[in-house]
């Protein structure tokens, strides 16, 4: 699964500077999705379905936490909305596979 | 010459003390000779009128950029069609290349336009074809580029004196980025004999070493009583021992100088410095254009700042009394009325780069002052005082660098700002949540304590707003009619960092004057500014390393509506649509207004339409002045970083436009001048 690397890759590199911006005092949105994006990563290579489950509540979690920081300015939710959703669309078309394999 | 040399040394021998102390002594005025200046000035003279001509820089003399024309209309706007585009030919080669802002407004007279090129060739132009009249090419060298090949404009003169059909009875004069005064006869474009050296004055004349670049007129000269009155940009950043800012005056028609004001030896230089002298170095200079009121004999310069920008504690204290500030000179004398300072011991390169406007306010004759801090004053014309309310910042941070130099207060406009709230982390941006996060991760990292933290080096400091502005050189419009003014505004950061002298020595940053090549970067990014303790880094716009996205949020500008009579805002909107900005520089065509940072101003009709290209979306546009709305927008082939006008010819009102692009403003370079009409009936 490509997708579980990528999704594991992007996670730890979140997480990390998540924690690093939880330091200098910042938020703490980036380390904790960091850390589910990485986690989603290992439960796709792990071709569970939990990944999903996981996944789903991650971005459910961004949309709220988007809409709380920066309410409906659009062109703000360009960097907190859209990657997220892309992935969440790419895992959504992992689930026949998934099924498959669970 | 000889002879002006000879009073200002018996200026000098007589003048006590040391040279600091000339400030606050006043040398006797050489009995029974008569001055250039006192020669030279006359009464007022006749103003063109703004309408079927655009006969200034600013459209009138008040540079109101409004125009009585009502032809075309918002609800005819819609159809404006092409009428033609001329060409310069005026494209950068060799090391030009990636340094080209032309910035360029014509003069529309008579049948003619009247203009120059990036790298000041005069041109005239038929204002209905477009077809070519005369152009002349003084030959500036490639050498001479500052900062970027710039030339917002010319002006124009008509010699009181002459009769009709003699040479040079119309001049167009401007001043090039090789620091000269060129004048040529309007008609034929054949260089002005009786001006200067074959219609040449060299403006290098007593500043010291020449040195190619440093030294540059970007900025049509201010007209004022048969005086051509011209400041230059020094280019930033590079040492304190710079090229002196002194603004001077020259006989419109002999180019003779009338007179100079160098700030920190106004008496003594007054005629030019004694022999083997120079004008004081590294004063702060006036880069950007004047306004002058003929009636009064006063001419209004906006002043930058010292030579080396980012930081203050060798500065003298003539220096720190006039750095951005407005200055009123007298035309007719070269000694200055008064002065409005917009920022104290500026270290945040705060330069004035908008031209002032002057309008009746409440009954006063009062001149508009745009900041790039995003403050508009209004001032009383005859003595500086301020007719709008005027706060002062206090318990401002000190910073660690230099915080006996770093001003306790700051005038801020109580009357109206342009300026933003300061920036929280949730400003941050991008295209995705990880350079979102390496930007909060930045915003973090660096001093901030709103505006006017001072600047840093053990970490970078955030500006905002940024050196871009608020308002820059495109200034603001005012409908005179319906007692609006319209400003369209940057809203940008800069992310900086002072570079202790050591570090820069080993990063190689030199001045201008002891390397042979420079590339075009934006402004203060490794800047040497010798002299002092600290070179300074600038990322201008506060770009993201990585994507080149910027690290806030949109809008970066957009364009307000303010009442005239109080100040307030009647509509505010973002500049500029998304469809040429993505992330790695790669266009996302997307036709959604994101306000992004524009130069270049707007003009205002008396049908109620505001003509405006500047954004870096290469649009053109007309917007509703009562609604704000868009009522019409073309594509230009190029950046449209330059102020628009509108003219009449043949019974026809065209509006027009420079498509030339911006090396800083990262659009395309071009070459075209564009005009539109209405079809014919």
């Amino acid at each position: 699964m490509v997708l579980g690397s990528i999704c594991l890759a992007l996670g730890a590199t979140l997480a990390a500077g998540g924690l690093w911006l939880i330091l200098l005092g910042g938020s703490w949105y980036y380390g904790i999705a960091g850390v589910a994006l990485a986690l989603t990563g290992v439960l796709l290579l792990q071709q569970r379905t939990l990944a999903v489950w996981l996944y789903l509540a991650t971005w459910t979690g961004t949309i709220a936490w988007a809409f709380w920081e920066v309410g409906a300015d659009w062109w703000a939710h360009v960097p907190r909305l859209v990657a997220p959703t892309l992935i969440l669309l790419l895992i959504l078309s992992c689930i026949p596979a998934l099924r498959r394999n669970s | 010459m000889f002879r002006r040399n000879l009073i200002a040394v018996t200026i000098l021998t007589t003048a006590a003390g040391p040279l600091a102390a000339q400030q606050d002594t006043q040398p006797p005025e050489p009995a029974g000779e008569e001055t250039a200046a006192q020669a030279t000035t006359s009464g007022p003279q006749p103003q063109m009128q703004v309408g079927a001509d655009w006969p200034y820089y600013g459209g009138d003399a008040n540079a109101t950029r409004f125009s009585p024309l009502d032809k075309i209309t918002p609800e005819n706007v819609a159809n404006l069609e092409p009428a033609f585009t001329y060409e310069t030919g005026d494209m950068p080669e060799g090391q030009a290349e990636g340094m080209y802002s032309p910035e360029t407004t014509p003069l529309k007279i008579g049948n003619d336009l009247l203009m120059c090129s990036a790298m000041n060739v005069l041109i005239s132009i038929d204002a209905t074809s477009g077809e070519e009249n005369w152009r002349f090419d003084p030959g500036v060298p490639n050498e001479a580029i500052p900062y970027g090949a710039t030339c917002r404009g010319v002006t124009y003169y008509i010699d009181p004196e002459a009769g009709e059909g003699d040479a040079c009875a119309t001049r167009v004069i401007q001043g090039t980025l090789d620091a000269k005064l060129v004048a040529v006869d309007a008609a034929t474009g054949t260089p002005c004999e009786d001006f200067g050296e074959n219609g040449t004055v060299d403006l290098w004349k007593d500043l010291g070493e020449r040195v190619p670049g440093w030294y540059a007129v970007t900025a049509p000269p201010t007209l004022v009583r048969g005086i051509l009155v011209t400041g230059a940009q020094v280019l930033d950043g590079q040492a304190e021992d710079a090229p002196s800012g002194v603004i001077r005056g020259y006989d419109a028609i002999s180019g003779e100088l009338a007179w100079a004001w160098d700030l920190a030896a106004p008496d003594q230089n007054r005629n030019g410095p004694p022999e083997g002298e120079v004008y004081t170095r590294g004063t702060p200079n006036m880069w950007t254009t004047g306004v002058a009121d003929e009636e009064l004999g006063y001419v209004y310069m906006p002043m930058g700042n010292s030579a080396v920008d980012y930081y203050g504690s060798n500065r003298t204290q003539a220096e720190n009394e006039y750095a951005t500030s407005l200055v009123a000179l007298d035309a007719t004398t070269g000694e200055e009325v008064w002065h409005f300072q917009t920022i104290r011991n500026d270290v945040w390169d705060y330069d004035l780069g908008s031209q002032s406007t002057l309008i009746e306010w409440q009954g006063t004759p009062a001149i508009l002052l745009p900041t790039k801090q995003g403050d508009i004053y209004i001032l009383d014309r005859a003595t500086g005082e301020p007719l709008t309310p005027v706060d002062e910042l206090t318990d401002l941070p000190k910073g660690e660098i230099e915080p006996d130099y770093i001003a306790d207060s700051q005038p801020v406009s109580a009357w109206h700002t342009l300026r933003k709230d300061p920036l929280e982390e949730k400003d941050m941006w991008g295209f995705s949540p990880i350079d979102q996060l390496w930007c909060r991760i930045q915003y973090r990292r660096a001093n901030y304590d709103g505006y006017l933290t001072p600047p840093s080096a053990d970490r970078p400091w955030i500006q905002y707003p940024g050196y871009n502005g608020g308002s820059d050189w495109g200034s603001v419009a005012v409908d005179t009619e319906r007692g609006i003014i319209v400003a369209n505004y940057n809203d940008i950061p800069n992310y900086n960092q002072l570079i202790p002298r050591e570090q820069a020595d080993e990063m190689g940053l030199l001045p201008i004057n002891e390397v042979d090549q420079r590339a075009g970067a934006p402004e203060g990014a490794g800047d040497p500014q010798l002299g002092s303790p600290y070179a300074i880094n600038v990322n201008a716009g506060w770009r993201n390393d990585v994507t080149g996205m910027p690290c806030t949020r949109p809008p970066y500008g957009g364009i307000r509506a303010i009442d005239l009579e109080t100040g307030e805002t009647l509509w505010d909107r973002p500049l500029g649509t998304a469809r040429r900005n993505g992330p790695f520089g790669i266009p996302s065509m997307l036709p959604l207004d994101i306000g992004t940072p524009n130069n270049g101003g707007a003009v205002v009709t008396a049908s109620g339409l505001v003509f405006i290209a500047a954004a870096t979306d290469n649009l053109f546009s007309a917007i509703d002045i009562e609604t704000g709305e868009t009522l019409w927008s073309v594509k230009l082939p190029a950046g449209g970083q330059a102020n628009p006008i509108t003219y009449e010819a043949n019974g026809r009102q065209y509006v027009m436009v420079t498509a030339m692009g911006h090396h800083f403003m990262e659009t395309p370079v071009g070459d075209e001048v564009m005009a539109w009409t209405l079809p014919e009936d």
